[in-house]
C-alpha cells in the first residue's frame, strides 16, 4: 500500500468524487436506490462532495448496477472506456458481483469482473442507501491512492 | 414559484433532516432483514435451504466427516426464503447490512461451517444430526432428558424406541 | 509604464483574474450550500467549487475522434479570457473605477455575449449528436433573453446620461458616479421594470434553474460539455465563476453601487452580490422546475420584453 502520505493536491482532490451510474441491465432496484440517496435530504451525499454527474467524461466514480447482460454488454463496455482515468468502480448490488438470482441465465454476460476491473464491492439486494454511502466512502479510500 | 416560497421559508427554519452517517451511527430498523447467520448446532442436513435459495448462494458440500454449509453473501438477496423453510431453525438473519468490501475480499464474504454426521448410541450407524429445535417440535411435552436420549439415536432406533413412549401400543 | 502596468494587473489580479475566480468560486459554494439548506439538507463545504477545480486539473483530458480538435481545445480558453477581461470592467462603489481605455457599457455587453457563444461552438465541436442538441438551445435561449437585457441597459443608461445633459451615458464610472449623487435605482419604484427585466436575464445567461436547458442534465447529458473532461472542464467551470461575479458586479453597479470607500466600500460590494446570487438565482433554482426551450424563448419575448420596453418608454417620457 502507500508508504507516501498523499500529496496536498491528492487529499483536496478526494474532496469531490463525482458519480456516473451504468445501468448495466439492472432490474432498476438498485438505480432507484442509488436516485434515492441522490435526491431525498435524508441521505445527502452531497456532503462528501459527491455529485452525480449526466456525462461519463465527468464521471470519478463508476457506480454499475446490473448483471452484465448480453445484449448490453458491447455498450457498457463502450461506455467504461469513456471514461477518464483515474476511475473507481464500484459494483452496486449483488448481481453485478455474482449475478445475482440470474446467475445461471443464458442472458447474463457473466458477472462483471471478467471485463471491467472492480475495486469495491457493494451487496444487497438492493443494498440500502446508507450501505450505499458506506461504500462509496470505501471508493473514495481507494481513489485517494490513485489520483 | 410562489408555491414553493413558503415551502422554502419552511425548510429554513426547520433545518436540515439529513441523517448523520457516515459521521455518526445509522438507524437500523429493529425488524431489518440484512446478513444471514448460520448455527451449525442447529442444522439437521435437510437441505432445504439449498433447494429453496432462489440465487443458489447456498451449498452444502461433502467432507469426510459430515457437509459443509457454504453460503456466499455476495449471491444473498436477503429473501428469507431459507430462513423461513428452515425448520429447526439453524438460520437467522441478523440486522447487519455493513457488507460493502473491496474486490480482493469478494471470495472472503463467504458464512461457512462444517456440520459433521453422527454414530447412532444404539447401533452405531452414521447418522444426520437431530437439533434440539427440530425434536421440541417433532416430540412436544417430552422431559429434556428423554429428548436428549431420543436425540442421541438414529431414526430407526429412534423410532423402535419412542412409540410405546407415546403411548401407542406396539 | 506604470499606466499599463496597472492596467495589468486591474485585468489580472484585482478585480479581475484572481479576484473574481475567488469571489466567483465563493459565491458558488455559497449558493450550492444555501441551495441545500433550502432543500433540508446539509450540502458541500462552501469551498467545494475550489475542490472540483483542483480534483478536475488531475484527471486525463480526453478529445473525441471526431472532434474538431483546434477549436475544441482552444474555445475553453477564449471563454475565460474574455470574462476576465469583462470582470475589469466592472466599477466598485468607491473602491474601483475601470480605466477607460478598457471599454465601455457595450463592449461589456458584447463580452458578456462571449460565453455564449463559446458554449456553443462547444457542443458543435463535439461532434456528438446531444453537443449539437446543446448548441441549437444555447442559440435559441441566448437570442431570447440578449434583446430585453439590452432594453434594461440601455434605460439605465439613457436615465443617467438624460440626467447628466446628454442623451445616453454608456460609461459605467458615470452611472455608479450619478447613482452616488441622486440614489440608488433599485430604491427608485420608475425604475423597478428594468430591475425586474434584469432578475429574468440572471438565471438564464447563468445556466440555472429554470432556464439551463442548454446544460440539463437529464435531457442532453450536460449538453455542450458533455465531452469535456479533465482540465478542459476546470477551464470551463472557471468561465462560469467568473462571468457568474461579472454578471452580478454589472447588477449591482447599474441598480445599487451604493457605499464607503476602501475595505469596506469592497467588503459591502462583495455582500450585495452575494445576497443578489442567493435572492437571485438560488432561491429561484429551488423553487422552480425546467422550463422547455419554446417556453423559455416564448416567455422571454413576453415578459422581459414587455418589461424592458416599459422602462425605456417611462425612462424617456419622465425626463
Amino acid at each position: 500500500m502507500n508508504a507516501i502520505k498523499p500529496s496536498l493536491a491528492s487529499r483536496l482532490s478526494t474532496k469531490s468524487p463525482w458519480l456516473y451510474r451504468i445501468n448495466a441491465g439492472s432490474c432498476n432496484g438498485c438505480d432507484v436506490e442509488l436516485a434515492t440517496t441522490a435526491i431525498i435530504p435524508r441521505y445527502d451525499v452531497e456532503r462528501l462532495g459527491c455529485q452525480y454527474c449526466g456525462s461519463p467524461k465527468h464521471a470519478d466514480i463508476v457506480l454499475i448496477t446490473g448483471p452484465l447482460t448480453a445484449r448490453v454488454k458491447d455498450k457498457v463496455l463502450r461506455l467504461f472506456d469513456e471514461i477518464p482515468e483515474p476511475k473507481v468502480t464500484v459494483a452496486v448490488g449483488v448481481c453485478p458481483i455474482s449475478g445475482g438470482v440470474f446467475r445461471e441465465s443464458y442472458a447474463i454476460a457473466g458477472p462483471l469482473d471478467k471485463y471491467i476491473p472492480i475495486d469495491v464491492n457493494i451487496p444487497g439486494c438492493p443494498p440500502r442507501p446508507q450501505a450505499i454511502i458506506e461504500g462509496i466512502a470505501k471508493a473514495i479510500a481507494v481513489w485517494q491512492s490513485r489520483i | 414559484m410562489s408555491f414553493f416560497l413558503p415551502v422554502l421559508l419552511r425548510n429554513l427554519f426547520q433545518g436540515p433532516s439529513t441523517e448523520a452517517f457516515p459521521f455518526a451511527e445509522a438507524y437500523t430498523p429493529a425488524a431489518m432483514r440484512a446478513r444471514v447467520s448460520f448455527n451449525p448446532d442447529s442444522c439437521a442436513l435437510c437441505r432445504v435451504c439449498a433447494r429453496m435459495c432462489p440465487a443458489g448462494a447456498i451449498q452444502l458440500e461433502k467432507r469426510p466427516d459430515g457437509l459443509e454449509f457454504i453460503l456466499w453473501h455476495n449471491a444473498c438477496v436477503f429473501c428469507g426464503l431459507c430462513v423461513h423453510y428452515c425448520d429447526s431453525e439453524a438460520l437467522h438473519q441478523t440486522d447487519d447490512w455493513h457488507l460493502s468490501h473491496l474486490q480482493a475480499e469478494k471470495y472472503a464474504m463467504v458464512e461457512k461451517a462444517v456440520v459433521k454426521f453422527q454414530k447412532c448410541s444404539t447401533c452405531g450407524k452414521q447418522k444426520m444430526p437431530a437439533p434440539l429445535p427440530l425434536m421440541a417440535k417433532l416430540y412436544p411435552g417430552l422431559a429434556a432428558d428423554e429428548i436428549e436420549r431420543l436425540r442421541a439415536m438414529c431414526p430407526q432406533c429412534r423410532k423402535a424406541e419412542s412409540a410405546p413412549v407415546q403411548g401407542e401400543t406396539p | 509604464m506604470p499606466d499599463s502596468l496597472s492596467l495589468l494587473v486591474s485585468v489580472l489580479v484585482f478585480p479581475g483574474g484572481f479576484f473574481a475566480l475567488g469571489l466567483g468560486l465563493l459565491i458558488k459554494g455559497v449558493d450550492r450550500r444555501v441551495a441545500a439548506r433550502l432543500q433540508r439538507r446539509v450540502g458541500p463545504p462552501l469551498l467545494q467549487p475550489v475542490f472540483d477545480l483542483i480534483k478536475l486539473s488531475r484527471k486525463e483530458t480526453m478529445i473525441p475522434a471526431q472532434a474538431s480538435g483546434a477549436i475544441f481545445r482552444w474555445v475553453p480558453l477564449v471563454g475565460l479570457s474574455a470574462m476576465v477581461l469583462a470582470s475589469a470592467m466592472i466599477p466598485i462603489g468607491g473602491v474601483y473605477s475601470p480605466s477607460p481605455e478598457l471599454g465601455d457599457l457595450l463592449v461589456l455587453f458584447y463580452l458578456l455575449a462571449v460565453p455564449a457563444v463559446v458554449l456553443m461552438l462547444a457542443g458543435s465541436a463535439s461532434g456528438s449528436p446531444f453537443g449539437a442538441i446543446g448548441f441549437s438551445r444555447e442559440m435559441a435561449i441566448m437570442l431570447a433573453y440578449e434583446g430585453p437585457v439590452l432594453l434594461a441597459l440601455l434605460s439605465v443608461a439613457i436615465r443617467v446620461g438624460l440626467g447628466e445633459g446628454h442623451l445616453i451615458s454608456l460609461s459605467l464610472t458615470e452611472i455608479v458616479r450619478y447613482q452616488q449623487l441622486h440614489g440608488a435605482f433599485l430604491l427608485d419604484p420608475w425604475m423597478w421594470p428594468a430591475v425586474l427585466s434584469f432578475l429574468c436575464f440572471f438565471p438564464a445567461n447563468l445556466g440555472v434553474l429554470p432556464f439551463d436547458i442548454p446544460e440539463a442534465e437529464t435531457e442532453v447529458l450536460e449538453g455542450p460539455l458533455l465531452e469535456y473532461s479533465g482540465p478542459s472542464l476546470g477551464l470551463f467551470k472557471m468561465m462560469s465563476a467568473v462571468k457568474a461575479v461579472v454578471v452580478l458586479g454589472l447588477g449591482v453597479a447599474l441598480f445599487c453601487p451604493n457605499g464607503p470607500d476602501g475595505v469596506l466600500g469592497l467588503a459591502l460590494f462583495v455582500v450585495k452580490c452575494t445576497v443578489l446570487a442567493v435572492l437571485g438565482v438560488t432561491v429561484v433554482r429551488t423553487g422552480m422546475g425546467r422550463m422547455r426551450i419554446d417556453q423559455a424563448f416564448y416567455f422571454f419575448l413576453k415578459w422581459p420584453a414587455a418589461l424592458g420596453i416599459a422602462s425605456l418608454v417611462i425612462v424617456l417620457v419622465r425626463l
